[in-house]
């Protein structure tokens, strides 16, 4: 059994932590009101530009997927999934889509935010998740809320021109629509002067995530894992900016001052899917405990990047329309698996890590269906001892802890087996 | 028997050589069209090693033979171009494993997406000259890169087209510039790759000739409904024919209504007892069609997307394909995974019921086809609140053999419709 000081080590709440307490619960608790007071109500998937509402004087946005993830840190996934499932929906649908079907038909309950304020309309995307379309559609036909669908081309290779423009129409089609329903005027300016916040917020956004270069590293995974809440509830804001300044402040002072979350760092490990919400305080607590950091994710570090990048892509003062549309694809999901590969490389590079964990995760099959041969490529190609475990990011009667440490502690294992290969045996650490 | 030029539509003469194989169209019309359900086991496995041997015929003609990844691919302009499309799916019973795609996906991967791979991956994917997808779903989408690598470690390789169909409703999003686009751009690829070129008037001829064939395969549906085929024939030709040259698809479905030719009064069913209507992505397997006709049931009526959905509909011929494919997709028969299509899905399903007088509705959840699971508890809802009777089963890619379970299901929705039917409940 590992001691119970490594247990604790970790993922620990630090200042940043506690303010990102406040910021969500700020968020929601200004969605519930704003919405009683009569704003207009949107929902969306995670990847929709939700700059875009800063346009309008008065439209708010809940992200039910950021919900549903926030639900299963919470322990309330499995009671919210098994609401959803006794009303005929399927255990193999994703988890998130479950969590958030038994929350909104059964008005909130047993949700830590009280659930979302009912939208005036839904807007789905294509690129991170077809599936979010489907979803959607249950609302649109239960509540008869419109249901808007952004059609965005998945990226095999780089975004085309063509794609761009097509995307940038929908946009306006989009604030079209808005403006009809709610009755409000758009104002790009507004949107301009969002984007300068996102533009800020991403800048610090990397420079946090930058601190895991140092030796140990200054973070752990877990923390860009909870920190990236924000940015689904917040984007185009100045509390967001200013939360992610401070966050990359304080963790760099960390560095500087020698406080690291996992300090006998052995092992310096990459996450390659969503989080498993569920396990976050268990999971980097165990690996704290074997000397364990998984210091960066594909999740979290394609935020603020272009497809196949890893360096922050930003906002240029331009054409607001052109620079969302061409952000559009940020998140992992939309892209093929070269430039997946591309972009792992770059972290693997820049931030030396000596192991993948690939997570294959049964909710989300789009993120998931190309790790086989990833994990195939990232050894063979980069020489990075890598594994595969089962998780499903929120519906904790889908993992197995046991099993999971079984295979992490075996990639552990090929790590040191292949540093006494390439080290004499007397300078088997190399940290 | 010796066929070369066949007459199949006012404005068409077809003309075997060089599109027809021959062999797949001797092989079914030689074979007993009445043949028992076990002659059907036997025929199904016969049939696809003759499909594997007509995609080998082809490319030893010189064809280029180009395998579409299911589900509504332009088969049409594949065909004008001179390729043979042959769309991959129902491979089940070509494939006895999935060793080869289990090196590259998930077990939670849907069976179509695994069948896909393992025929691409095997010897019989070494027939094709190309591969065709679209965003037809999550999966598929993911599959080119990974059917690329499994390609390489045998050391093949095949060019991969792929285009994006918009998934928007066309009163939301003008989306018919950029389908326009890319279907042009798709055509200039496939006349750079294979050293084709373009003719409208020989889009024209495809379209027809698959117009005939679509209507055809209808005509094949109205005899499962009267009873006098099996629904187990009607899959199998059904599927059969994405595997044949489209010409070779028209002379088998010639012969079989010429065999059984259908009067003017068949085409609306027949007042057979119990009615039922199938839902879902593939037809059910082989033996589970048996346990529902066993059971008394008649499948009056399909939702099947390698059926009905994707043979309902042919537009209008126009001078130009990308406004052909603008009226195809748009006007395509509802899918769970054309996503713009949802709002109009429940609406076909109950035209389809009336149009059949069907007394029940079967849905069969393909395992991990998240599209349809979306949809069902909706689906079955709103049939309850109509008094139509539902059952769900769920099959995934082991559930080859017969199961107790599902005859027992399968056998107790049988005798609810029977006594509700007795009792009049379900209006005509």
């Amino acid at each position: 059994m590992p001691n119970e000081d490594k247990l604790k080590a970790g993922h620990k709440k630090t200042e940043a932590g506690k303010r990102l307490s406040k910021l969500m619960i700020n968020d929601y608790t200004r969605l519930h009101q704003k919405a009683k007071e009569g704003a207009f109500v949107v929902w969306i998937a995670i990847v929709v530009p939700a700059e875009l509402f800063s346009g309008f004087e008065n439209v708010v946005y809940g992200v039910p997927e950021s919900h549903a993830a926030m639900s299963a840190g919470k322990g309330v996934g499995p009671l919210q999934c098994e609401k959803a499932e006794a009303m005929g929906y399927s255990m193999d649908l994703c988890s998130y889509a479950r969590i958030d079907l038994g929350t909104a038909f059964d008005g909130g309950k047993d949700s830590p935010t009280f659930g979302l304020p009912k939208p005036h309309l839904l807007i789905s995307d294509n690129n991170n998740c077809s599936l979010l379309v489907k979803w959607f559609d249950i609302y649109h036909r239960a509540w008869d809320v419109p249901h808007f669908i952004l059609d965005i081309p998945f990226c095999y290779e780089q975004q085309t021109a063509r794609d761009l423009n097509y995307i940038s129409s929908q946009y306006r089609d989009l604030i079209r629509t808005i403006e009809t329903l709610s009755g409000q005027k758009f104002n790009i300016d507004r949107v301009r002067e969002a984007l300068e916040h996102t533009k800020g917020a991403l800048t610090n956004w990397k420079r946090f995530l930058k601190t895991a270069v140092s030796r140990p590293a200054g973070l752990t995974v877990f923390d860009s894992f909870v920190q990236m809440a924000p940015f689904l509830t917040s984007r185009g804001t100045k509390a967001l900016a200013e939360h992610y300044r401070l966050l990359a402040d304080e963790t760099e002072e960390n560095v500087a001052k020698g406080i690291f979350p996992v300090p006998n760092e052995k092992y310096r490990l990459l996450w390659d899917n969503i989080a498993p919400w569920h396990q976050l305080n268990k999971m980097s607590s165990r690996l704290a405990s074997l000397n364990a950091n998984l210091i960066a994710a594909s999740y979290t570090y394609c935020m603020g990047s272009l497809e196949g990048e890893f360096d922050l892509y930003p906002y240029d003062g331009g054409d607001p329309l052109t620079y969302l549309a061409r952000i559009q694809n940020f998140s992992i999901c939309p892209h093929g698996l070269e430039l997946r590969y591309q972009a792992m490389q770059r972290a693997i590079e820049t931030l030396g890590i000596d192991g993948v964990i690939f997570a294959s995760n049964r909710s989300c099959k789009v993120y998931s269906l190309m790790q086989m041969d990833m994990l195939k490529r990232v050894t063979e190609r980069l020489g990075i001892p890598s594994v595969m475990i089962d998780v499903d990011h929120a519906d904790i009667r889908k993992y197995s802890e046991e099993s999971v440490f079984t295979r992490i502690e075996a990639l552990l294992e090929v790590i040191d087996a292949k540093r006494g290969a390439q080290t004499p045996r007397k300078n088997s650490n190399p940290i | 028997m010796r066929i070369t030029a066949v007459q199949i539509a006012p404005d068409i003469t077809l003309k075997l050589c060089p599109f027809s194989t021959k062999l797949s169209v001797l092989n079914y019309l030689d074979r007993s069209p009445a043949g028992t359900d076990d002659d059907c086991r036997v025929n199904n496995r016969y049939n696809m090693k003759n499909i594997n041997n007509d995609m080998k015929d082809n490319k030893a003609k010189g064809r280029k033979v180009i395998g579409c990844f299911p589900l509504y691919p332009p088969l049409e302009l594949f065909h004008s171009l001179g390729l043979v499309p042959v769309t991959l799916w129902g491979l089940k019973d070509s494939i006895p494993t999935t060793g080869k795609s289990d090196r590259h996906l998930q077990p939670y991967t849907c069976s179509v997406a695994r069948h896909l791979t393992e025929f691409l991956l095997s010897e019989n994917g070494a027939a094709l000259d190309g591969l065709f997808m679209y965003n037809a779903c999550d999966t598929l989408r993911n599959l080119p890169e990974i059917i690329n690598c499994g390609l390489a470690d045998t050391g093949r390789s095949l060019p991969i087209f792929k285009i994006h169909i918009p998934m928007v409703p066309r009163e939301q999003t003008e989306s018919r510039a950029y389908l326009r686009a890319r279907i042009k751009m798709l055509i200039d690829e496939l006349e750079e790759a294979y050293q084709v070129t373009f003719s409208i008037e020989k889009f024209r001829q495809s379209v027809s000739l698959y117009r005939e064939m679509r209507k055809l395969c209808k005509a094949l549906e109205t005899l499962v409904a009267n009873g006098r085929m099996s629904y187990n024939e009607f899959s199998r030709i059904i599927r059969d024919g994405w595997f044949i040259p489209a010409e070779d698809q028209l002379l088998v479905l010639q012969k079989i209504l010429q065999d059984r030719p259908l009067s003017k009064r068949e085409h609306v069913p027949s007042a057979v007892q119990s009615r039922i209507v199938v839902s879902g992505i593939l037809p059910p397997p082989l033996h589970m069609i048996q346990a529902f006709e066993n059971a008394g049931l008649t499948f009056v009526g399909n939702d099947i997307a390698s059926q009905n959905r994707a043979l309902f509909y042919t537009p209008a011929m126009v001078d130009d394909p990308a406004d052909y494919y603008v009226d195809f997709y748009n006007h395509h028969y509802p899918c769970t995974t054309l996503l713009y299509t949802a709002d109009r899905r429940m609406a076909a399903i109950r035209e389809l019921i009336l149009s059949t007088r069907a007394q029940g509705v079967v849905f069969i959840g393909e395992k991990f086809c998240e599209f349809e699971y979306f949809e069902i508890p909706h689906l079955e809802k709103t049939l309850k609140d109509m008094g139509v009777p539902t059952l769900f089963l769920e099959v995934s890619i082991d559930d080859n053999e017969y199961s107790e379970a599902y005859v027992t299901r399968i056998e107790t929705f049988a005798e609810l419709i029977g006594s509700a039917n007795q009792g009049g409940r379900y209006a005509e």
